[in-house]
């Protein structure tokens, strides 16, 4: 076994630990599943209530003290265009076209039961809250903006308009009215009930009751029960009245019905995080480990070339003490049977031939 | 003027098409009409009896149904519709009680009642009494804004609309139904005197109700609303009064009022709205829409199933005028 051999065994080991332990955790996450927090409050969105009238738009705005938009709230024809949340529009109502109906839907932060964008945020700014809101502590973000990338719903927006100190600021479910025992603004502001407050398992249970006695009425699947692993806020969404009756909790035939509503079925019922969480799980558990092990292993490679070395040398040592031990013996018993110059020619002669010897061996200097 | 002759022609030949057809038309009408006969060739009416093929000493199972053939005939496009094979046997050939091979084993309850049936490849999707009454009050807009809201409750009346006594049967005759040996003459006889024997349906005069309701419990951005009570209902009165399937099944004199003032007994001293319908939302009861939110979802669900244009949903104002700031000064 040489040198390259044995690293290349150990650097095969070493990847073989670090992939072992980038599947432990996750044997060890068996409690890592959703609901963590069964009291949680969410928001089931009815849109075949809601009727496009902005007016959570317009509490949103009033009670987070956003900037004025630059169109009226009363404006409803904005609602046309496919916009997006943003640093200053934490929720938008967005028209669709539904089986040839128009459906309207309010977009703001899911409230993910395991948000994308905590498990993508290394400086851990994002966090769940017992209450079910996702919040977000600015205080030590680097503006790298990888939760607007990780966030499945497009929600999180930037202030791109800072220049100083610019933060992602999204729907903060109004934890801070929650904690004073209030509605969120836009929930209060509805004047059609469209959106309901409540325990999360309890907005499950109404959902089906409403789903079971008007079949007619609501596709049978509620949206965010268990799509991107479950989220806080769910959307009902209207049955097409004229199509096939689409079967119940099927992501997969509830999708392009879903899917007209700007709602993507097909994000999984695993959370999003679960899919990264292993992989960045690892990162300190390399950076501990790693040097630990490829140290060890240079330390024991020096050790044992030293080891080696020593060796070799006594070996060499030995030899060439045997050698001149051998010579001498020959050269005394030369100089007892044939005299002193006798002696001298052979010592000599000796003494030349190991000096060829050991030139040729590369490892003989003159005895 | 070479195309004079022509001309002539042409307007004399639609002159006397535009005649026939102005005077087929009544014609027609007044054939279908004619109490003894039916288009198809099939008894005007029949009592339907839940055949069995079970021996049976006694009287059992469900009351029988009178049908009226004659009325069904005109509803439905073809015979198709309802005698789906294509061959216009009575329904318990195949299905009876307890459904036979020939039916696939669907049995007349369900071949009678089944309200999701799933659609078949060929497009010949059979239908049932309940699937088609239901598609007829979802889908035609002077029941659409009721029922959009409100849902026939599937009681002992509902029932006994259609499963009915029948005085003029006698035990006998029953028990001969159910073994499928009552003579067709005797059956129609049975079917005629019960349908002659229906009188129309009555309901509770809508302008004797409150002629305006001022919904104005929640007036502070808007004006309070002045709700035209009697003209609703006198409107939603005379969009059906005709409509034998509405008469039928509208059991009682103060149905209607019950879309609106529902969950609780007809009465003509109803609750208010906001005895349940609290302004804020209840949270004992954070399932039931606050007094607002009823009022809209009330008003916009029955608009919105009969397809009324106008006031728009997000018209906020034309039902409500805006509340002006001097207005509130002088309180």
């Amino acid at each position: 076994m040489n040198r390259r051999k044995f690293l290349t065994m150990l650097g095969s080991a070493g990847v073989v630990s670090a992939l072992a332990s980038t599947t432990a955790p996750k044997e060890a996450k068996a409690s890592h599943i959703f609901p963590y927090y069964p009291e949680s409050y969410g928001v089931l969105h009815d849109t075949t209530r809601c009727v496009g009238c902005r007016s959570c738009e317009q509490a949103c705005n009033e009670v987070n003290s956003l900037p004025k938009p630059n169109k009226p709230f009363d404006d409803l024809s904005v609602c046309n265009t496919k916009r997006r949340t943003s640093a200053t529009e934490w929720t938008v109502v967005n028209k669709y076209k539904m089986n040839g109906k128009d459906v309207f839907r309010k977009l703001q932060c899911f409230h993910c039961q395991d948000p994308a964008c905590a498990s993508a945020c290394f400086a851990k700014c994002f966090q769940k809250q017992p209450d079910g809101s996702v919040t977000y502590d600015g205080t030590q973000c680097v503006g790298c903006r990888y939760c607007m990338i990780a966030c499945p719903f497009y929600v999180p927006g930037f202030e791109y308009n800072e220049a100083w100190d610019p933060l992602v600021k999204k729907c903060t479910f109004c934890k801070p009215r929650l904690d004073k025992g209030q509605l969120p603004g836009c929930v209060e502001a509805c004047p059609m009930d469209a959106l309901t407050f409540g325990r999360r398992t309890d907005l499950i249970k109404a959902a089906r009751k409403r789903i079971t006695e008007n079949p007619d009425k609501y596709l049978d699947y509620i949206y965010g029960e268990h799509d991107a692993g479950g989220t806080a806020w769910m959307v009902l969404a209207p049955a097409n009245p004229k199509g096939p009756k689409v079967p119940p909790e099927n992501p997969v035939l509830a999708g392009p019905e879903m899917k007209q509503l700007g709602l993507d079925t097909h994000l999984g019922n695993q959370p999003m995080g679960e899919l990264t969480y292993g992989a960045l799980g690892t990162v300190p558990m390399i950076v501990a480990f790693w040097p630990v092990l490829f140290g060890g292993a240079y330390a024991m490679t020096k050790r044992r070339e030293a080891m080696h070395k020593e060796e070799q040398e006594k070996t060499v040592r030995q030899a060439r003490e045997d050698v001149a031990k051998a010579v001498d013996a020959v050269v005394r018993t030369i100089q007892e049977t044939e005299g002193e110059g006798a002696a001298d020619r052979a010592r000599k002669a000796m003494a030349e031939a190991l000096k060829a010897r050991g030139e040729a061996g590369k490892h003989g200097e003159g005895a | 003027m070479r195309n004079r002759t022509k001309m002539l022609l042409l307007t004399a030949i639609a002159l006397v098409g535009a005649a026939c057809l102005m005077f087929r038309e009544p014609e027609g009408i007044s054939a279908a009409h004619a109490p003894e006969l039916t288009d198809s060739g099939a008894q005007p009416a029949m009592v339907l009896f839940p055949v069995s093929d079970k021996p049976s000493r006694g009287v059992s199972g469900m009351k029988p149904v009178v049908f009226n053939h004659k009325l069904h005939e005109g509803k439905v496009q073809e015979c198709e519709s309802c005698h789906h094979t294509g061959d216009p046997v009575p329904c318990t050939t195949c299905h009876t009680v307890e459904g036979k091979a020939e039916g696939n084993f669907v049995t007349l309850e369900r071949a009678m009642h089944a309200s999701n049936i799933a659609p078949r490849k060929d497009g010949r999707t059979p239908q049932s009494c309940v699937s088609c009454h239901r598609k007829v009050y979802t889908e035609r807009l002077e029941c659409a804004g009721c029922h959009s809201i409100v849902k026939p409750t599937e009681n002992d009346d509902w029932c006994a609309v259609c499963h009915a006594d029948l005085p003029s049967l006698t035990r006998e005759q029953w028990q001969a139904g159910i073994q499928g040996k009552l003579s067709p003459a005797e059956n129609v006889a049975i079917a005629s005197s019960t349908i002659a024997s229906k009188k129309p349906h009555e309901y509770l005069e809508g302008s004797r109700t409150r002629y305006r309701v001022t919904l104005d419990t929640l007036k502070d951005k808007y004006e309070a609303n002045v709700f035209n009570h009697a003209r609703h209902i006198v409107s939603l009165q005379r969009k059906i009064a005709n409509d034998p399937l509405a008469n039928a099944f509208h059991s009682s004199s103060s149905i209607l009022c019950q879309t609106c003032h529902h969950h609780e007994p007809a009465t003509t001293q109803p609750s208010k709205c906001v005895s349940c319908h609290t302004p804020t939302i209840d949270r004992a009861h954070p399932e039931r829409p606050s007094l607002k939110a009823a009022y809209h979802l009330q008003c916009m669900g029955c608009h919105d199933g009969m397809e009324v244009k106008r006031p728009r949903n997000t018209d906020c104002t034309g039902c409500h005028r805006l509340r002006t700031v001097q207005q509130e000064e002088t309180k």
